[in-house]
């Protein structure tokens, strides 16, 4: 495991550039644990100040330090994505792997179910939730509905890679050799569903990330709780960016594009090492 | 005594097509042959592409089944039989493939589908007891499982590949062998290994082979008994050398005739 | 027969090397190779997997990609005067001589036509930049064509899947044909065919060089085809030429002790004796045996075989042989 990173360090610069901005990402986040302001309470500090060395970020309209409200937001973010990401790469998995591998009238059930699911239109029907739910909207009640709409997609992904697998002859070896078809796919087949689930991975956390930050903006979520998008809300409240208070706008939004920049580079650089093509490679197969 | 394996008209109809426009391609059309259960012969299956022979391989192992006829297993028709009975079948009943290298996931180790042949089919607990069967196995076919142990597929030619594959075709005691092409991809000095395994596994071994094939040279060399197919029917059958040497029906005459060997007559322009 | 040769190569080298993530590998796929092809000749090269012979074609057309390098030699075209290799060659040079005067036979079908094209179209595509004149005229020169090589005008409006294998194959030829090319390279021309199509195809191949005197390089695993249709035959092992000869004379007399286990070990209709193969395996060429590449597996090796690679000899009669142990007995 080490090796590998070790190799992506040396060799690939995206996964450098990734993995150090994800890492300044992560430590912001961690570094809310020490926060000498708690997460929720409102005027502790003196409002509107600009960034000094006292408050490295500002401090914002309602009296809370930008940079230590930023660690909170991020963490809560970053929660969110990876659940919302978690997940539905299950669910994807499962009915991808078992559509792909089963056929036949299995497989034509579940497409249908998937394609239903890939035509829902996301964003009003998150609103819809929020109206029906209103108070009892929690981020991890939003994180289950989310994962629930957002594993269609790469569903049918992973079920063409199994359907290009399970014509291989190795997937007959495997079935003559007495192995299940649980078996058969999780360890035949997931090697080389993994390049495509990662980097799915990835991109489900940059839209969950992404949607969550719509509907705070909108002021559809919990906006007591600090995440980026109820900073910006906020901020939008105390109408900022007129009042000059760019700060309490432009770091939210800066830590929020290195998360994406920096997760968007580190599938890239790492899908490339875990095909199974470069893998063969590097094993010394497949030149011939 | 009940034949080891029975073909009583078996035919194969697939549907190609949606559902408004469809048509059925009969992939394999009344074949009926049999091979008995005590004595140990190598049935050879030639025919082009296109004459059902891969079709017919695929039924008898189980992965397909007819559409017409019965295809029996030592008695049992194979359509009808219970799961604890097909999972039976296997064991008695395994395949080699045409491609070596594609017959082992290419990122997995090889000794580890000889392993879990072992624990599901040879009776062997894990451990020390499915690792001797494996060795055993590999012994039978001129390998060891020192030589094979924590290798990769792309470490092997493409004859150790395919022995390989024999092992672990052997290490649930089969009664019967479906080979499906098995040298066409091996390289040819090294193809006579293979061949000259398949009869050491019916003379030492009683073990029954269906080699399935189109090259003839290789047919004649190891067969007792030849089945030419063409477009799904069966054209010509009986005793391997027989047939060959003195085709009777008009495409074995062609195919015989056809067969460029190394002190054959020379290539004339022909139209 | 005799002339200068149409194509000539000389110590042609040419390695794969690939750099993944900190590891080096390079695998010498044509190490060294020295033959002629002369005009108006099928010269056969045989060989088994990781013998190079795939790499030593598309290194002498030209069609280098990365990681396979060219190193080093040369490897000469009569109708390319002053350029030591298609390889080395600017890209507009190569541009002119492709599939005009040097044209391929590939192995499948498939990899030449394109599926969503009709013949017509495709030959258009291939040939009509190399043809003077106008549309009229080359669809002429197309219908004229086909007719010499008795391939049905009706093939023409045929899409590639509405063809079989064999027909497939046999318009590919005539695609290759077309320009008349001085030299084709024929890369397993009839591997996927059926045996009863496979003396068409062949028959076809052989009629079409005998009418336009090209000159054919047939590359083959397939002894069988070797000894049907070539007229000189070239045995490759691990990147190296081992033997080359007339073919009736190689055939009734290997020199090469990989050679004679090769067609001893061939299986025949109406001989039923017993035949062994070879031991061992073909070796890895990233990292191959030391001096003579065969002497793992060769009943007759010395101390010598594993010091030094043995040079090609002449051996008489256009016979060249690459064994320590022959030349020993042969040149005394």
């Amino acid at each position: 495991m080490w090796g590998i990173v070790k190799d992506l360090i040396k060799y690939n610069s995206e996964f450098r550039i990734g993995a150090t901005l994800i890492l300044v990402v992560l430590t912001i986040a961690g570094l809310s644990l020490v926060s000498p302001y708690p997460a929720n309470v409102t005027y502790v500090v003196a409002p509107d100040v600009p960034p000094s060395r006292a408050h490295w970020f500002g401090t914002t309209s309602r009296g809370q330090d930008v940079f230590w409200q930023l660690t909170f937001a991020i963490r809560n973010t970053l929660v969110f994505g990876i659940l919302v990401a978690g997940l539905s790469r299950l669910l994807s998995l499962a009915i991808g792997l078992v559509a792909g591998y089963r056929g036949g009238w299995v497989d034509r059930v579940l497409m249908s179910i998937n394609d239903t699911f890939i035509v829902i239109p996301l964003f009003p029907v998150l609103i819809l939730f929020y109206f029906v739910l209103r108070d009892r909207m929690s981020t991890a009640l939003l994180a289950l509905i989310m994962a629930c709409l957002g594993w269609a997609y790469d569903a049918r992904l992973i079920r063409s890679v199994a359907m290009s697998i399970k014509s291989r002859e190795f997937t007959e070896t495997s079935i003559f050799s007495g192995m299940t078809t649980r078996e058969i796919l999780m360890q035949e087949h997931l090697p080389y569903v993994m390049p495509i689930v990662f980097s799915t991975t990835m991109n489900n956390m940059n839209w969950s990330i992404g949607l969550e930050v719509t509907l705070a903006v909108l002021g559809f979520m919990d906006i007591d709780t600090p995440t980026i998008g109820s900073m910006i809300y906020w901020a939008n409240q105390h109408t900022a960016i007129v009042a000059g208070i760019w700060w309490w706008i432009a770091f939210p939004v800066g830590l929020v594009v290195m998360t994406f920049v920096g997760l968007f580079l580190l599938a890239v650089s790492m899908n490339e090492y875990i095909d199974p093509r470069s893998r063969l490679a590097r094993m010394g197969g497949g030149v011939r | 005594m009940t034949a080891l394996l029975k073909l009583d008209h078996v035919s194969k109809m697939f549907v190609r097509g949606g559902i408004l426009s469809s048509h059925r391609v009969a992939a394999v059309r009344d074949v009926s042959f049999a091979i008995a259960a005590d004595k140990a012969e190598i049935v050879t299956i030639i025919g082009e592409s296109g004459s059902g022979k891969s079709t017919l391989a695929r039924m008898i192992l189980g992965i397909q089944m007819p559409t017409a006829g019965t295809l029996e297993l030592y008695g049992r028709n194979v359509a009808k039989a219970s799961r604890a009975e097909r999972r039976a079948f296997m064991a008695m009943v395994q395949p080699i493939f045409q491609n070596p290298f594609d017959a082992f996931n290419p990122l997995k180790k090889l000794d580890r589908y000889l392993f879990m042949t072992a624990e599901r089919f040879g009776g062997a607990a894990a451990g020390e007891v499915a690792q001797t069967a494996a060795d055993v196995a590999l012994k039978k076919v001129g390998l060891s499982l020192a030589e094979v142990r924590g290798r990769f597929p792309h470490e092997l030619s493409g004859g150790q590949l395919q022995r390989v594959a024999i092992a672990r075709a052997l290490v649930s005691n089969p009664r019967l062998i479906v080979a499906d092409e098995p040298v066409s991809m091996v390289d040819a000095s090294l193809r006579m290994a293979i061949v000259n395994l398949f009869g050491r596994l019916r003379d030492e071994m009683g073990i029954s082979i269906v080699y399935i094939t189109h090259d003839l040279a290789t047919a004649y060399y190891i067969s007792d008994r030849i089945i030419i197919m063409q477009k799904g029917e069966v054209v010509e059958t009986g005793d391997a050398r027989g047939v060959l040497s003195a085709p009777q029906h008009p495409y074995s005459r062609r195919l015989r005739d056809s067969v460029l060997t190394a002190d054959g007559p020379r290539l004339v322009a022909s139209s | 027969m005799t002339g200068p040769p149409v194509l000539s190569v000389e110590n042609l080298q040419a390695y794969y090397r690939t750099h993944y993530f900190g590891v080096n590998r390079e695998v010498r796929a044509v190490d060294g190779i020295t033959f002629d092809v002369h005009d108006n000749e099928i010269y056969g090269l045989a060989g088994e997997s990781s013998s190079g012979k795939t790499t030593l074609i598309k290194t002498v057309a030209g069609l280098l990609k990365p990681p396979l390098q060219f190193v080093g030699g040369a490897a000469r075209f009569s109708f390319l005067p002053g350029h030591d290799a298609l390889a080395t060659a600017p890209r507009a040079v190569a541009l002119g001589v492709w599939w005009s005067r040097l044209s391929f036979i590939m192995q499948g079908s498939m990899n030449v036509l394109n599926p969503l094209r009709r013949i017509r179209r495709t030959f258009r595509d291939f040939a009509l930049r190399h043809v003077r004149g106008t549309r009229q005229e080359f669809g002429q020169r197309v219908l004229d064509h086909l007719a010499r090589v008795r391939l049905d005008p009706s093939v023409l409006d045929a899409y590639p899947h509405e063809l079989s294998g064999g027909m497939r194959q046999r318009v590919t030829i005539a695609l290759a044909t077309i320009c008349k090319p001085q030299f084709i390279i024929a890369d397993e021309p009839t591997t996927a065919l059926d045996v009863v199509i496979q003396k068409d195809v062949l028959g076809m191949i052989r009629q079409i060089q005998r009418e336009m005197g090209s000159s054919v390089l047939l590359v083959t695993h397939d002894m069988g085809v070797h000894a049907a249709l070539t007229d000189r035959l070239g045995i490759m092992y691990a990147g190296r030429l081992v033997e080359e000869a007339p073919t009736r004379k190689l055939f009734a007399a290997p020199m090469h002790p990989y050679t004679q286990h090769l067609i001893a070990s061939l299986p025949r209709i109406g001989d039923a004796g017993h035949r062994n193969s070879l031991e061992g395996s073909p070796p890895n060429l990233a990292d191959p045996p030391s001096g003579c590449r065969f002497h793992p597996r060769c009943p007759l090796a010395r101390d010598v075989c594993r010091a030094s690679a043995p040079p090609l000899i002449v051996a008489g009669g256009g016979h060249r042989v690459a064994c320590h142990v022959v030349a020993g007995a042969g040149a005394s």
